[in-house]
């Protein structure tokens, strides 16, 4: 299976959106990635909050935008469309938003879910589910906080005394199949054909999207 | 008069002292008297596993957050097969659809069972069979604790709960319709909810028989 992986930054997304919408011959093999619009990458002040390092930018995933595929990132994600995919992996922190919805997994530093998400969620530090929030799925991180209002159904882990170094997606990519991530990471590993990607922790964001 | 066995030697008292409340953020915060004794006995070393039949509630996560444990929340109040028992009449049939609601993680073990008040809206058949799923989650030390009710006059709120301290639980306003009630009493309960013994009851001023539960002896040791 050809992937369509590749790293993302700021200049060239767009490019690689089009080149995807428009090779009909990737899209008969692997389902195309339904990218209604645009994606917009700019710095979110909310999201860049949460961050340890001023440094971290954001990706924001714009409310008409629709994914079909994995999403992978080196920098905050904030997702205000619908993502359908098997994971949304962030080595920093993943954001629901009120309109956002996602159909899969999660895997990030912080996650906060304001938005629905039906999927499991992996917070190697904590999971937050706001008052709009709804969650159809298990939860496992050390720290998880409801707030009033938010609809969850399914199973919580929690270990106070436990923190998870997050999951890199550069490191899983150059990982392969190795199975440290779980089998959903792990699967979205298959067939990767992307030059490894080096995580440069510069100020430059980076998205990584691939069709499902 | 029905035999008693040995549902008479559960120790229901009344509870004289009417149970201390107060509201916090719209959330009555109600103290426990049997609480203590479901989270004294547990062994923390290990990952706990809990089973909340009731909605997921913050002060719930809150308070498990200080454990090392896994939390399952199955809001089974909020499930058609609860709501329409009536048209469920076959026992198979609620078997199994009890068997795909329960469904935990393959050698699951619960140490606490939160019922609330979910077995009062249990018919006979639908207690029956949620025992009979409920059992292979137990092992020896399973607790549990829940609400009875044992006569139509006594008028059950719709509330829902959660867990707010060792000795407090939170009571609000459910906010979807009130199901229909079975009152069962504590020997029919007995007899249909088979994995458990009953520990202790204490009669809530509110007619509420409040329980904690403890597995029975055949319940195989973990």
């Amino acid at each position: 299976m050809v992937s369509t992986t590749a790293r993302m930054t700021t200049p060239n997304i767009l490019k690689y959106m089009e080149i995807n919408m428009f090779d009909k011959r990737k899209s008969s093999r692997q389902g195309s990635p339904q990218i209604k619009e645009s994606i917009a990458m700019q710095e979110n002040p909310s999201v860049a909050a949460q961050a340890h390092s001023p440094a971290i930018k954001s990706a924001v995933i714009g409310l008409d935008i629709e994914i079909t595929g994995d999403v992978k990132a080196s920098a905050n994600i904030k997702i205000n469309g619908h993502i359908k995919g098997s994971i949304v992996e962030s080595s920093h922190n993943v954001e629901i938003g009120e309109s956002g919805k996602v159909n899969a997994n999660i895997s990030a530093k912080i996650v906060i879910v304001a938005g629905l998400v039906e999927g499991n969620i992996a917070g190697s530090e904590k999971v937050l589910i706001s008052k709009t929030g709804s969650v159809r799925g298990n939860i496992v991180a050390p720290r998880v906080q409801l707030e009033d209002g938010a609809l969850f159904r399914g199973s919580i882990e929690m270990d106070p005394g436990k923190v998870v170094k997050p999951v890199s997606p550069a490191v899983s990519r150059k990982a392969g199949n190795s199975s440290h991530a779980g089998s959903s990471i792990k699967d979205s590993s298959i067939g990767t054909g992307a030059a490894p990607v080096q995580d440069t922790g510069s100020k430059e964001s980076g998205l990584a999207l691939k069709s499902g | 008069m029905p035999p008693l066995g040995r549902v008479n030697t559960v120790a229901t008292q009344v509870d004289l002292n009417a149970p201390a409340s107060s509201v916090v953020r719209g959330v009555v915060v109600q103290t426990s008297k049997l609480f203590p004794s479901l989270f004294r006995s547990l062994d923390t070393n290990r990952r706990l596993t809990i089973l909340d039949v009731g909605a997921a509630l913050p002060e719930t996560v809150q308070f498990f957050s200080r454990f090392k444990c896994r939390i399952h929340f199955i809001d089974l109040f909020s499930e058609p097969v609860v709501r329409e028992l009536q048209q469920v009449s076959n026992p198979k049939e609620l078997h199994h659809q009890f068997e795909k609601l329960l469904k935990l993680p393959h050698g699951s073990r619960l140490d606490i069972c939160l019922l609330w008040d979910f077995l009062c809206y249990l018919d006979d058949p639908a207690l029956r069979a949620f025992n009979n799923v409920l059992r292979p989650y137990m092992h020896s030390r399973t607790r549990a604790h829940g609400f009875g009710i044992h006569h139509l006059a006594i008028r059950l709120e719709n509330k829902q709960y959660g867990v707010m301290e060792e000795d407090a639980m939170s009571v609000r306003l459910r906010q979807t319709k009130q199901l229909a009630t079975h009152p069962h009493t504590q020997v029919e309960m007995h007899e249909l909810l088979s994995c458990f013994d009953f520990e202790r009851g204490l009669l809530l001023p509110d007619g509420k028989l409040e329980l904690l539960l403890r597995a029975r002896d055949d319940i195989l040791e973990f």
